[in-house]
């Protein structure tokens, strides 16, 4: 007798176990198949397109550092505290500029990392767009992302970063930081487009080799 | 840089635990010698321990705490290897308990739970590399040794601390077995490791930023947890001891020369019964410290591919 109980009580603890691990599983899996299905046919019903990668320019030659996109962006999207969605960086030594954010990479390492599957490239203009709702606070993707865009908030507790103002794109707007440059040293478009252009780079000296995460962006070095 | 100590001791305890985990399964198979004393005490605390560095890692969480509920989602990106170890822990911690439970009720546990449970003690050891090495952005992590080494520093943190708390669980009955030798054998092979690791980072192949992270950790701000904690008291001094243990329980062969190795070196080990001798306490201790240090540099010292400021 006292040696049957036991083993009954271990049995029924693997069984609680195991429902309750399937449950949990089938949870997770299923919420993450909700979330592609919606995202599925959303992009289905824009009659299945294919992506239109869009991305950044930067001309350093235009530039001025007068940071009106930054504090467009910050304006417009409610950075969170601590948080720069968009940063305007100087260089000591040839007092060249580069404001940069999200660069909605080709292979975005932020999506892949991300364990709660926060991150998603959009389908038809691939958008890197971060969910803070579903965002833990692991800073996982601070780590993988090389661009630093991955800002964290030790008030909120999460991540947030540039989404290419996307709500404004989809009501034909343009993204505040482009809409705002006085000088027109940053604009986007479609990448394959922004590729065309005179003495556009994909890397600067000292910055992370493209090959990482294929940035969507484009640069006008400064000339010497 | 962004991670802190919450994570160093979640990576450690993960290594902890696989490593206590594989050091029974190593004892009941036989392989460190006939009735070792290591063969339940591993089982005992191996899912306990890696079940305290994933509560630790929920309290590192940015938004863990105050809402669990986003907790659900970390078995949702199956691309992260991250969400892959939230399923290999859970996994292992689920089958080590049970494990535990046969043990200690003195049951024999079916064979694939036993076995099910080293590979998942495995995986979770060369999860807690992988982790670190896939993120190429941190050119001091992305390479396949890390896991390597990891998994390295889990088995030979994980029979210290096994050895170290047998004789408290086995009380009087616990006698040292062949241990010594795996302890000689796991030290070499991390030397080895670490020597290549280190050289990786040297040569330049992961590039510059690798080049100044290493140099961070052998010649600069945490040399001497290198050199110090991690090579001297995790590796050299323990590996010293237990080559010179290991001399003194070779000395009766000559006087049983008919006798197996293993049988001499158990009968001389005999001498040892019911606990350990304080040198090998001390060396047990300095090999887990060791294994920490491991973790809190490779973290401490990690640079990113670019700072996010400085543009030339």
């Amino acid at each position: 007798m006292e040696f049957s109980k036991p083993i009954k009580i271990s049995r029924r603890h693997v069984l609680k176990m195991g429902v309750m691990g399937s449950a949990a599983l089938s949870l997770g899996i299923f919420r993450s198949q909700l979330v592609k299905s919606k995202t599925g046919s959303a992009a289905g019903s824009v009659a299945a397109q294919k992506t239109e990668q869009i991305g950044f320019m930067y001309d350093q030659q235009k530039c001025v550092a007068c940071r009106v996109c930054q504090a467009a962006c910050k304006a417009t999207n409610n950075w969170e505290e601590g948080t720069e969605w968009r940063r305007v960086l100087t260089s000591d030594k040839s007092k060249a500029y580069l404001s940069i954010s999200c660069n909605h990479c080709e292979k975005p390492a932020c999506v892949e990392v991300c364990p709660v599957g926060a991150y998603t490239k959009r389908e038809k203009d691939g958008i890197v767009i971060h969910d803070a709702e579903k965002c833990i606070g692991c800073k996982y993707c601070m780590y993988a992302c090389p661009y630093h865009a991955p800002q964290f908030s030790d008030d909120t507790g999460r991540i947030s970063k540039c989404h290419f103002c996307y709500e404004r794109q989809d009501n034909g707007e343009d993204p505040a930081c482009v809409a705002n440059c006085p000088t027109n040293a940053l604009t986007y478009g479609k990448l394959a487009e922004l590729r065309e252009a005179q003495g556009g780079v994909d890397q600067l000296e000292g910055l992370p080799n493209p090959e990482l995460t294929k940035p969507s962006w484009v640069i006008i070095p400064k000339k010497e | 840089m962004h991670w802190h100590w919450m994570i160093i001791i979640y990576l450690f305890l993960g290594g902890l635990g696989a490593g206590a985990y594989l050091t029974s399964f190593a004892a009941e198979k036989g392989w460190l010698g006939r009735n070792s004393s290591l063969r339940r005490t591993g089982y005992f605390i191996a899912a306990p321990i890696v079940a305290i560095g994933t509560v630790l890692l929920v309290f590192d969480l940015g938004q863990g705490l105050t809402k669990p509920w986003l907790l659900i989602g970390l078995l949702a990106n199956l691309s992260s290897v991250m969400t892959w170890g939230v399923y290999i822990l859970a996994a292992f911690i689920i089958v080590g308990l049970l494990k535990g439970y046969f043990t200690l009720t003195n049951k024999s546990a079916p064979n694939i739970l036993t076995l099910s449970g080293a590979v998942l003690a495995l995986a979770t050891g060369t999860y807690t590399g992988l982790l670190l090495a896939v993120i190429k952005a941190v050119p001091f992590w992305a390479t396949w040794i890390m896991p390597v080494l990891f998994v390295a520093s889990a088995l030979s943190t994980g029979l210290s601390l096994t050895a170290l708390l047998a004789p408290l669980v086995e009380k009087k009955s616990f006698c040292e077995g062949r241990e010594g030798r795996a302890h000689i054998l796991l030290i070499v092979v991390e030397l080895i490791i670490v020597a290549a690791f280190v050289g990786i980072m040297i040569s330049g192949v992961n590039g510059p930023v690798a080049k100044e992270s290493v140099a961070l950790v052998i010649s600069g701000v945490y040399a001497l947890v290198f050199w110090g904690y991690f090579i001297g008291l995790g590796l050299l001094f323990p590996l010293v001891v237990y080559i010179y243990r290991y001399q003194r329980s070779k000395v009766p062969v000559i006087q049983y020369v008919s006798e197996s190795p293993s049988a001499t070196s158990d009968l001389a080990a005999n001498e040892q019964k019911g606990h350990h001798s304080y040198l090998t306490i001390v060396s047990d201790i300095s090999v887990i410290i060791g294994g920490f240090a491991l973790r809190a540099l490779v973290i401490l010292a990690a640079i990113p591919v670019w700072d996010g400021i400085t543009i030339l």
